[in-house]
């Protein structure tokens, strides 16, 4: 893939980009989900144009918890079942530590899918050259445009520069354009 | 860098490269002093290690514990630690729910704390057991024996308590630090970078990875107060199930959970202190942190006293015989000492240095934790060895004197923490930078809640918050 | 066929002499721990007898109590267990299996009678006294948690015998060591379940009590109380 983008110095100046891009977007051949941004801090709140991210997650696990309670259940009652063998004058299986074990196994079920929903959905690990910029870290906030028309790379540099960033650079992962850098 | 809140003058507000620069210098240098506080460290943890070893060829009659005293140092050590490892969840998961901004610097602190707590406290059991080789068969799994653990054992549920919590944590733990890892990763260079490329997952920032990033945080923040709440109640019960005048008691469950949040807190604020000193971050762990937590601390007090006193008063009262052997020994035989000790360390020492304003310094929250810490540990001790010398039936009565064997693993123990505590400071920003960062990032509050925010105090001013998210 | 195999203690008999402690000890291979364990509460006595002094001097009188493992029906150290080393097995006995235990010793912090006993360290037999053992039981190693059986061994034997032969164990047929050796015949062996045994019998006697009741465990060892100390009513 390829890009141009710029970095920006802080959440106002990078909402304003996005939003001008948007604007834009059918002057200078911009895809639908063709707008990029890469933050060091979470600021989907701060800045309105972009797509809101929606995740089943905490369906997931809720769903997460049930498997495991089950799994509790069935642990507890099976594996006492098939070994019956006396204590205390108790039942061999009863509510109480089937409850307790029940309810280990839940919220350990909701935690380990929580965990795993959020590695696979956030597509982690992910080891190949991706578009990233290490000024990121310093605090710049990336707001580029994924796979631009050809035409229209000078005017979007421009626009970019308009609307206050620091630096235009351009990325590519295709071993066909070593042109621009991206990557440190 | 826009500074888009309305700080009064006199706030501080750190750049983000002065951020960055301070939180990971630890990762990046290492001192001289770093390396042989580390080689320090090890001495006592060898020595532990060496001493467990022998206990396990030898047979564990070397420890001090005996007939009818089974239970001694490794219980009070497995019941301590899995206390202090209650520091994390209070303030990352309670403080997180609850949006107090003055959490930012402190999260991680805390939730290191718990994951390394509950290492050390979750090997005691393995530690205590007389073979401890065997302590496999603990898991269920189908052996080819055909027989399963027995799930209605106290150490069963332990077990799996344990376990949920230990996975909790650590998830709880290593989720916010992908993104500084990421920071790390981009500025360091040679062995470092490569292992911090694979170590940050190949984290961005997109919007996408933050959401889901902050959603896992909030499922977790929900998820993790409950298992702490039962992690203790059910190491609790390992004794409140027991027949043993002292120990058969109902409120062990909350009272335990309160004697933990209570002990984790203090922990919490000594790993603080010595972070602020050694690692100079006295613009991220401000008095206003150790006031806040001083405070938390101080109601936790009041709730440890009212707890010792409801559980005494209910045995004092109800004067069954088998009983009040055990109570007049804590209070006046044998263990008045080690009682009243507790008592001062636990309440009358802290309860003065946290409610009076003056006194609630920096230096006055640490001295208050160093005698809770040690109160604590004496108060799971009169937990366990006076009530198990004084059973029902007199003839029987016996005394539990420890040996080196276990003096020396305890010992080895708080340095294991202190060591892993410090490699994990070496290795990752203690302070969370995203988080830190995005609290300075706030945006301003309405005119109305800031007239509802308390006035400026004289003597405060430096750390006068200026946002609902105080950095 | 199940029994439900109980005992009866009569303290107006017992002397207190310990014939069955040392039985206990030559029959179920249990060491002797030495002066400097036994002073630290490490000895290891599956039936003990306690001592008791009444009155002022001269009027002193001594009073003993033999304390087995009760074989609760309600045991409180089997639920503790993890690894169903302490169980109830269908012969209403507190089983021990010494090799499923991993050395928690929950189940002696739960008995309120005491009646469990530890191996702190290996089991040491100076020849030639090794060549008492008693090949019918085991030898625990360290770190194993046991405690009296009432002889299982002998039970397993007489049952397997009666079991050949194809009829009921009779009562007095058998019994434990401790209650073998005893020369005052001051305890009782047998069914509890069978109501002509004379252990069944005694255990119904206007001088039985059970020890600790008030804790829940339903001993199957009955105590038959002095006749001087049930006063006067």
């Amino acid at each position: 893939m390829n890009a141009i983008y710029g970095l920006f110095t802080d959440s106002d100046s990078a909402g304003q980009a996005v939003k001008a891009l948007r604007m834009a977007s059918s002057r200078l051949h911009i895809k639908a989900d063709g707008i990029v941004v890469i933050s060091p801090e979470p600021i989907e709140e701060r800045i309105a144009d972009l797509p809101k991210e929606r995740t089943p997650m905490p369906w997931l696990a809720a769903l997460g918890g049930v498997l495991g309670g089950t799994a509790g259940y069935m642990l507890a009652t099976f594996t006492q079942r098939t070994y019956p063998l006396p204590t205390g004058g108790m039942p061999i299986v009863s509510l109480w530590p089937t409850g307790i074990v029940m309810y280990e196994l839940t919220m350990l079920g909701a935690i380990l899918t929580t965990l795993i929903t959020f590695l696979i959905t956030a597509r982690l690990p992910n080891y190949r050259k991706q578009l990233y910029d290490p000024g990121i870290s310093d605090g710049k906030i990336l707001v580029g445009v994924a796979d631009p028309d050809c035409n229209c790379r000078a005017e979007l540099e421009q626009q970019l520069y308009q609307e206050g960033a620091q630096l235009v650079k351009e990325f590519s992962n295709r071993r066909s354009d070593v042109e621009g850098e991206g990557q440190s | 860098m826009a500074t888009n809140s309305i700080a009064p003058a006199n706030v501080a507000r750190l750049s983000d490269d002065r951020i960055s620069h301070d939180l990971l210098h630890p990762v990046f240098h290492t001192s001289r002093r770093f390396y042989l506080i580390a080689l320090l460290l090890t001495v006592p943890i060898l020595a532990a290690i060496g001493a467990f070893l022998y206990q396990a060829y030898a047979g564990i009659g070397v420890a001090g514990i005996t007939r009818p005293v089974f239970w001694g140092f490794y219980i009070t050590n497995f019941v301590f630690w899995i206390g202090i490892s209650h520091a994390g969840t209070l303030i990352s998961a309670i403080l997180r729910l609850a949006n107090a901004g003055w959490r930012r610097p402190v999260t991680r602190c805390a939730e290191a704390i718990t994951v390394f707590a509950l290492v050390i406290g979750a090997s005691f059991p393995v530690i205590h057991l007389g073979r401890p080789w065997l302590f496999f068969w603990l898991i269920p799994y189908p052996s080819e024996r055909g027989i399963w653990p027995n799930f209605r054992s106290p150490l069963l549920w332990d077990f799996f308590a344990i376990g949920t919590y230990i996975t909790g944590s650590l998830t709880f733990l290593l989720l916010p630090i992908i993104p500084d890892w990421a920071t790390v990763r981009d500025k360091a260079s040679g062995w470092r970078k490569r292992i911090y490329t694979v170590l940050a997952l190949g984290w961005r920032g997109t919007p996408r990875e933050w959401r889901r990033l902050e959603m896992g945080m909030r499922i977790m923040a929900v998820a993790i107060i409950p298992v702490a709440v039962s992690v203790h109640t059910i190491v609790s019960w390992d004794f409140a199930m027991a027949p043993v005048p002292m120990w058969h008691s109902t409120v062990f469950g909350p009272y335990f959970v309160a004697g933990a949040i209570f002990s984790g807190i203090a922990a919490l604020i000594i790993a603080m202190a010595f972070l602020r000193k050694f690692l100079h971050l006295e613009e991220y762990l401000k008095p206003i942190h150790f006031d806040n937590l001083g405070k938390l601390l101080l109601l936790m007090s009041l709730l440890w006293i009212y707890f010792i006193f409801a559980e005494r008063l209910t045995v004092w009262y109800g004067n069954q015989t088998s009983e009040m052997a055990a109570f007049w020994s804590i209070q006046r035989g044998k263990f008045a000492i080690l009682f009243w000790t507790m008592v001062f360390c636990n309440f009358l020492i802290p309860f003065p240095i946290l409610a009076i304003k003056k006194l609630r310094t920096i230096a006055g929250t640490v001295i208050a934790s160093v005698t809770v810490v040690i109160g604590m540990w004496i108060e799971r001790f009169l937990i366990i060895v006076p009530p198990l010398e004084h059973k029902y039936l007199p003839y029987a009565w016996g005394n539990y004197r420890p040996t080196w064997v276990e003096i020396t693993i305890t010992a080895g123990t708080f340095a294991a923490m202190a060591l892993l505590y410090l490699l994990f400071v070496k290795f990752v920003p203690i302070i969370s930078m995203w988080e830190f960062k995005a609290g300075q990032h706030v945006p301003p509050p309405s005119p109305e809640r800031i007239s509802a925010l308390s006035p400026v105090q004289p003597g405060l001013q430096s750390t006068l918050p200026a946002t609902d998210s105080e950095a | 066929m199940a029994y439900r195999w109980g005992m009866v203690i009569d303290l107006d008999r017992c002397t207190g002499c310990e014939a069955c402690v040392a039985a206990c000890h030559a029959e179920n291979n249990i060491a002797t721990v030495g002066d400097a364990a036994a002073a630290q509460g490490r000895a290891m006595h599956w039936i003990r007898v306690e001592r008791y002094w009444e009155g002022e001097f001269p009027n002193v009188r001594a009073w003993f109590r033999p304390i087995p493992c009760q074989q609760c029906d309600a045991a409180p150290c089997e639920p503790v267990c993890p690894t169903y080393a302490s169980y109830h097995n269908a012969d209403g006995l507190n089983a021990q299996v010494y090799n499923r235990c991993i050395g928690t010793r929950y189940c002696a912090n739960a008995c309120p009678y005491m009646g469990r006993y530890f191996n702190w360290f290996n089991p040491v037999w100076d020849k030639p006294l090794n060549l008492q053992l008693n090949p019918d039981v085991s030898v625990r190693e360290a770190a194993v948690m046991e405690k009296c059986t009432f002889c299982i061994q002998r039970i397993k034997a007489a049952e397997i015998k009666a079991g050949m032969e194809k009829r009921e164990i009779k009562d007095g047929e058998f019994s434990p060591a401790c209650v073998q050796s005893c020369p005052a015949g001051a305890m009782v062996f047998g069914d509890l379940d069978n109501p002509d045994s004379e252990v069944s019998r005694l255990s119904r006697s206007v001088r039985g009590t059970k020890l600790l009741s008030e804790v829940g465990t339903f001993p199957k060892v009955t105590y038959l109380e002095r006749e001087s100390s049930r006063g006067d009513e």
